[in-house]
This record gives C-alpha cells, structure tokens and sequence, in this order.
C-alpha cells in the first residue's frame, strides 16, 4: 500500500486533512505515525480522543517506537482530574474545549522540538466536535496551521470522512495543501 | 365665439330640469338664471334663494380663502379660453356637508345676451372611492406599486417608503429608482430579464425573489406578484412586494444550525461508537487495566452527555429563532 505521507511530503511541510471511516480512524492514527517515524520525523500527537497512556500502549503494540512521539493530551485530566507534565513525553491540558490552554501547549511543545524533524498529528476535528461548535474548531486549526507555516512544520489532521458540515470542509481545505480521503 | 342657441323650449327645459346634475344658466354679471332640481337637491339651496341672485358662489364656497383659491384657478382658466371642462371642487351644502363637484361650462348667447351654462357632477362618491382605494392600498403592510411605461412609477404606498427607505417623490415619475434598489448592473440585467420572459409568456408572475439594496445599504429580500392590467390606454404592471427578509435569514439560520447539529451528532456518536469497541476489544484481550478501563468508559459517557447537552442548546436556539413553532412541539424541544 502506498503511504499516505510520503519523505517528500514531509520536507516540503506539507499540511494535511486526512479523512477516514469512523472504524478505520485509530488504524489510520497508527498508519501516520509509523509512516511519519520512518522518515525519521518526530510526530507530536494532539489527542482530544484516547488518553496518552492507552495511545502509548497501542503504539507499542504496533511497533511504534515510543521516543519518537510525544502528546498533547486533552483527555486524561479532564478524567481523573490530575496528571503531572512529563516533559519531553506528554503536556496536559485541562479541557478539550478550552482552545487558549490547548494552543499553548502545542506552542510550547513545539518550541521544545524546535530545530527538530517534526510532524504534528491531530486526532481528531470529529471528537473536537463534541465539545466546541465548528466554527470555534475552524479558527482554531486556522491559528494552528499559520503557527506550523511559520514554524516550516508539517501538520496532519484527522477527522472521520461523511458528515462534516461542507461549510466546514470548504474552510478546512483552505487552511490546508492536501485533503486524502482514505476511506 | 360664443354659441347662438334658440330659447328654451319645453323639452329643454325638461331635460335641464330633470337632468342629475347640477344646471346653472348665469348671466355675465353672475347672476343665476335657472338652477335645476337636481342643483337643489345636491346644495339644498332652493330655487327661491338663488336664482336672480349672485351670491351662489358664497353660498357654495363659504370659507373665503377657500373661495379666492377656486376664483384664483378660475381666472387662470378663463384668461386662456372662455370655458372650462372637469374643474374640480369642493361645496358646502346648505346642511354643511360638503361634495366634490366637477364642473364644466359653456359661453352661449340667447336673445343676444351671452350666458355660462355650468353643469356640475357630483364627483364625491368617485372621489371616496378613490380615496378608499388610497388608503387602502397605503395602509397595506405590503409594498405596492403600479408601473407605468418603460417601468416608471406612478405609485409608490407608505409601506414601499418603509421597505426601501425611498420616498414617494424618489420614486415616481422615474426609472432610477430601480438602478437604486439593484445597484450591481449585472444582477439588475438579469432581474430584468427574468421578468422580461415571464411578461412575454404570460401576464403576471407569483413569488418572484429578488434581493432590493435600500437607501440606507442594507439588503433585503423581497418576493414580488405582479400583473400586467391595461388601463388609460396602456399597459401597467400593478407589483406587490412582500419583504421576506427575516423570513429568509430564519430558513437559513435553520439550515445552518440543522447542518451545525447533524454534524455535531453524527461525528461524534461514530467516535464514540468506535471508542467503545476499541475498549470492548481491550479489554477482552487483558490489555488494560481496570483504572484504564474505567477510565475510558468515563470518558465516553462524558462523550455521550456532552452530545445530548449540545442536542439540548441546539433545540434552544431553533425556539429562538422560529417564532412560529407550534407550542407543542415547543413544549417538546424546550424539553418539558
């Protein structure tokens, strides 16, 4: 099977809307990373679906070698309520919805890989929908996607295929270089 | 020149007498000569009182301003031409009520003296008529206007200035008016086009929309009926404009938060799904822990509320927005 991110991709810093069967999203997460990783890139996944250390386990799982990914992870505190910054691992941040605190992680986690190959992975715009209404999620991967461009980073962002308001789809293709429709 | 006419005779006389307008025969020196039944009938001045004098006009016009007004117009009339035809005014009958008269003369001359004929319509019924009609058509909650050749407008009601901010005296008599409401050439071209083929195939057109800029920039939605009428010897189009722009933005409103909800249900409850079957999955294959399990249920349930709190503002903002909702049903979404 051909990637779905390719080295050359990669070092034009591409930005990327990747689409997926709701049954295919996790694999598809893994895919990229795997694919990412070999190309010698670090991945810094932004999760607002499973907590990091379910995410770590999987990697492992699938051969993923964990020294190449780190988390921003939006998940575990607003489920247990508290969980410490392990750094160069993982930055938490409180509440998915609260996009102040969750652009400064992924700033600062950024500036702590700068000079560094790196690819930041977002999973998922579907699961944001839950907790902000779109036109919030749109300003939010627009100011996420200026920051990459100005980084010279590359950027993915996961979101289940079908079902996406076009409005929001039209606005997403914009911030981005490549929409894939991996089923 | 004035006319010779032979004396009255008795069919004359008859018809002057029976006619059911007002006849008055007056000298030069306005002195009325014969005043008809019907003349009585419709001042309630008798023959007695007025003929052989000159004060009819006093009688009829009593406001004095009023009646240097009529004189003024009078005068002007009769420095071009000894007659007048349709002159209209208002009379106060002997019991104060007042009528609208239209009146036409005529110079003859009898027995070697020249005489006016005034023959006056009682015009008051036609007038309120009209007037009814006026007010009518001014007081719709609708913009109204009848088109005359070419477009121009001749009438332009109160809720027409509201709609469009424009005036009575901006818009009729002219064409611009219609380069102010669709400003943009090209969306005017093709407005006019459209009506230019639905007049061609017929003579009126229903519900036609059309986005009007009023005087003050704003935009609004308007769905007109038209018609094609005939009358004064040419066509006219009589135009009811119906502003639907609030109409529109809810529709619209609607869609966007129906497609805003549907998004923000289906993509969600697939995640969820999914999540779910990945810790099933996890779960019977011993790769997580029981705080690990416990964990990501409760973050799906979290999930789950958060979706049915998001159903429940998205009800809210559809009884907000749709006045028109039928109480049972609001009743419904307001979740009771």
């Amino acid at each position: 099977m051909d990637a779905f991110v390719s080295r050359e991709d990669l070092e034009k810093k591409q930005i990327f809307l990747i689409l997926a069967a709701p049954a295919n999203i996790r694999e598809r997460n893994i895919e990229l990373i795997k694919e990412i990783s070999a190309n010698g890139y670090h991945t810094i996944v932004v999760t607002v679906n499973f907590p990091y250390n379910i995410l770590s386990k999987l990697y492992a799982e699938n051969g993923v070698e964990l020294a190449t990914v780190s988390f921003v992870d939006a998940v575990t505190r607003n489920s247990i309520g508290n969980a410490e910054n392990i750094p160069g691992i993982v930055r938490f941040v409180n509440n998915p919805a609260n996009l102040t605190d969750l652009g400064i992680a992924v700033t600062e986690v950024l500036k702590d890989h700068s000079g560094k190959k790196v690819c930041i992975l977002y999973d998922s715009v579907s699961t944001m929908l839950i907790y902000l209404p779109s036109q919030s999620i749109s300003k939010f991967i627009h100011f996420v996607t200026n920051k990459l461009r100005l980084m010279d980073l590359s950027g993915i962002f996961l979101a289940v295929e079908k079902g996406l308001d076009p409005m929001l789809v039209s606005q997403l293709t914009t911030f981005v270089d490549t929409v894939i429709d991996t089923g | 020149m004035p006319e010779k006419k032979p004396g009255l005779g008795c069919i004359e006389v008859g018809i002057l007498e029976n006619a059911l307008v007002i006849i008055a025969v007056l000298d030069k020196k306005g002195t009325v000569l014969a005043w008809n039944r019907a003349a009585e009938t419709i001042t309630g001045y008798s023959k007695q009182e007025i003929i052989g004098n000159t004060s009819l006009w006093r009688y009829l016009y009593p406001d004095k301003t009023y009646r240097d007004s009529v004189n003024r117009r009078l005068a002007e009339i009769l420095a071009k031409k000894n007659y007048f035809e349709n002159f209209e005014t208002t009379i106060q009958t002997r019991s104060g009520t007042r009528h609208v008269i239209l009146w036409n003369t005529k110079e003859v001359e009898l027995d070697g003296k020249k005489l006016v004929i005034a023959v006056g319509q009682d015009y008051t019924h036609v007038r309120e008529l009209d007037s009814f009609r006026e007010t009518i058509i001014d007081n719709a909650n609708v913009l109204i206007t009848v088109l005359g050749v070419h477009g121009k407008v001749v009438i332009w009601n109160t809720a027409a200035e509201e709609i469009t901010g424009y005036s009575r005296d901006e818009a009729i008599g002219n064409l611009g008016i219609w380069k102010r409401l669709y400003p943009d050439k090209e969306y005017r071209d093709t407005i006019t086009r459209q009506i230019h083929e639905v007049f061609s195939a017929q003579q009126s057109f229903l519900n036609l929309e059309t986005r009007v800029t009023t005087k003050s920039g704003a935009k609004k939605v308007i769905s007109w009926n038209t018609r094609q009428i005939t009358f004064g010897g040419g066509k006219h189009a009589i135009s009811i404009g119906i502003d639907i722009t609030e109409q529109r933005a809810a529709e619209e409103a609607l869609v966007a938060y129906m497609t805003e909800m549907a998004m923000r249900i289906k993509q969600p409850v697939e995640i969820i799904r999914e999540n779910l079957h990945d810790v099933a999955a996890l779960v019977r294959a011993g790769k997580i822990t029981p705080d690990e399990t416990a964990m990501l249920l409760d973050g799906q349930e979290r999930n789950a509320r958060q979706v049915a709190t998001n159903v429940q503002e998205f009800q809210q903002a559809i009884l907000e927005k749709n006045r028109a909702i039928p109480e049972a049903y609001r009743k419904f979404l307001e979740g009771d």
